[in-house]
């Protein structure tokens, strides 16, 4: 069944044989019934291919479709869009890395559910740097800068989404929402005991690492990176 | 004017209309768009890529519809641009992802798992089975040019081979369906 004329049974089909091969052919299919059976079956699969009926996804994904829509990406606004077309991922080790922030904060999130007692600092805890001038004294200004920042870049990210693809949307969505609860233990810890120097540097480098992940994303977004 | 052909002209009609109106920045005409593509495109993106991925290339698609939509001049109906968006934003994920390029189907293992033939109703579903079985590069030609109608000359730049590939990709493709729904 496997002879030279075989591989060639698709072009047949297709029309791409030139004169001469496709009468060589149409000799061969004449005597052949092996090939001639084979073409009978290979039509077949092409019949069935172009009768393939298109089903719609099992979810309704227009919501969040629409939720990604922003008016600086309309058409309306012009050739700027369009030409800010593409569209941007996070790579595997930018996701590993994320991965590693977040069971970090976890880390710390359970750390300070299970302290029910004033923490105590010591020089060789695991803490991340803190801000060079930050101090005990300075936490709530640098804190109401900080959140200025946080929400000017949480704006910019609802502008920019649409550059990012939907995974990678899902992905840091994800992320920021494990940032959030931890900021908000961290808040409620400091509620308890507002001095703690240590629950005001944890709160103070989550919501650094929740302001490096808001300019990482915006950055992908634009392009930037 | 027959009803069916008058049927057909409203629609192009209105989908022509709510392509307009889209292209201004209307939100709900650009839901009646995507209302009436979305089981092309989803169709589409389920058999060219793996399932559990064709609602999120689906979301992208429409979203890329959405930010291109300044620079659909018309030319073509939309649902032809659409689709051809689509296909664009299929092989950028299929290059994003790092699936190897043009592999060759060297036998029809690939198809052993999936059940044989059967004269009924479900049969369509064992031939998408089948198809989602064949290996990444063999499906994707086979999708473009069988189902989708895409030439070997265009499916070659869109893959970034040259047509004796895709020709042979498709044979092999073709090949291996029908050895498995012979069974």
């Amino acid at each position: 069944m496997n002879d030279q004329w075989t591989n060639r049974l698709s072009e047949y089909i297709d029309g791409e044989l030139d004169n001469e091969e496709r009468i060589a052919l149409e000799a061969h299919l004449a005597t052949c019934g092996s090939c001639y059976a084979t073409l009978a079956e290979l039509r077949q699969v092409v019949a069935r291919a172009q009768s393939l009926e298109d089903s719609s996804p099992p979810a309704d994904l227009w919501p969040e479709i629409r939720a990604r829509m922003t008016p600086a990406h309309g058409a309306g606004v012009g050739r700027r869009g369009a030409d800010r077309s593409r569209r941007f991922s996070f790579s595997v080790p930018q996701l590993l890395a994320a991965s590693i922030v977040l069971a970090l904060l976890s880390a710390g999130g359970m750390w300070i559910g299970l302290r029910s007692t004033k923490p105590t600092v010591t020089a060789d805890q695991n803490v991340t740097s803190p801000p060079s001038d930050y101090t005990l004294a300075s936490a709530g200004r640098w804190r109401t800068s900080t959140d200025a920042a946080v929400t000017e870049l949480e704006e910019a990210l609802a502008r920019n989404q649409g550059q990012l693809d939907t995974a990678t949307v899902r992905v840091l969505r994800q992320n920021l929402a494990v940032i959030d609860r931890a900021i908000g233990q961290a808040q409620r810890a400091l509620k308890r005991d507002p001095g703690s120097n240590y629950l005001n540097l944890h709160l103070a480098n989550t919501m650094r690492q929740k302001i490096e992940l808001l300019r990482r994303a915006n950055a992908l977004a634009t392009g930037q990176s | 004017m027959p009803r069916q052909v008058l049927e057909d002209t409203l629609t192009a009609d209105s989908i022509g209309a709510d392509t307009a109106l889209a292209a201004s920045g209307d939100p709900s005409a650009f839901e009646r768009l995507y209302r009436s593509h979305v089981a092309r495109v989803h169709s589409l993106v389920r058999r060219m890529l793996d399932a559990d991925e064709a609602d999120d290339v689906t979301q992208d698609v429409f979203i890329r519809a959405w930010q291109k939509l300044a620079t659909f001049r018309g030319e073509s109906a939309f649902g032809t641009w659409l689709h051809r968006l689509a296909v664009n934003v299929v092989l950028a994920r299929r290059k994003n992802v790092g699936v190897e390029r043009g592999r060759f189907i060297t036998d029809d293992e690939p198809l052993d798992g999936v059940t044989g033939r059967r004269e009924t109703p479900e049969l369509s579903l064992d031939f998408e089975e089948a198809l989602a079985r064949l290996p990444e590069g063999a499906r994707q030609v086979f999708v473009l040019h069988d189902v989708e109608g895409y030439r070997h000359d265009e499916i070659a730049r869109m893959l970034g081979v040259v047509p004796g590939t895709s020709k042979s990709q498709l044979h092999h493709a073709r090949m291996a369906l029908r050895r498995h729904l012979d069974r």
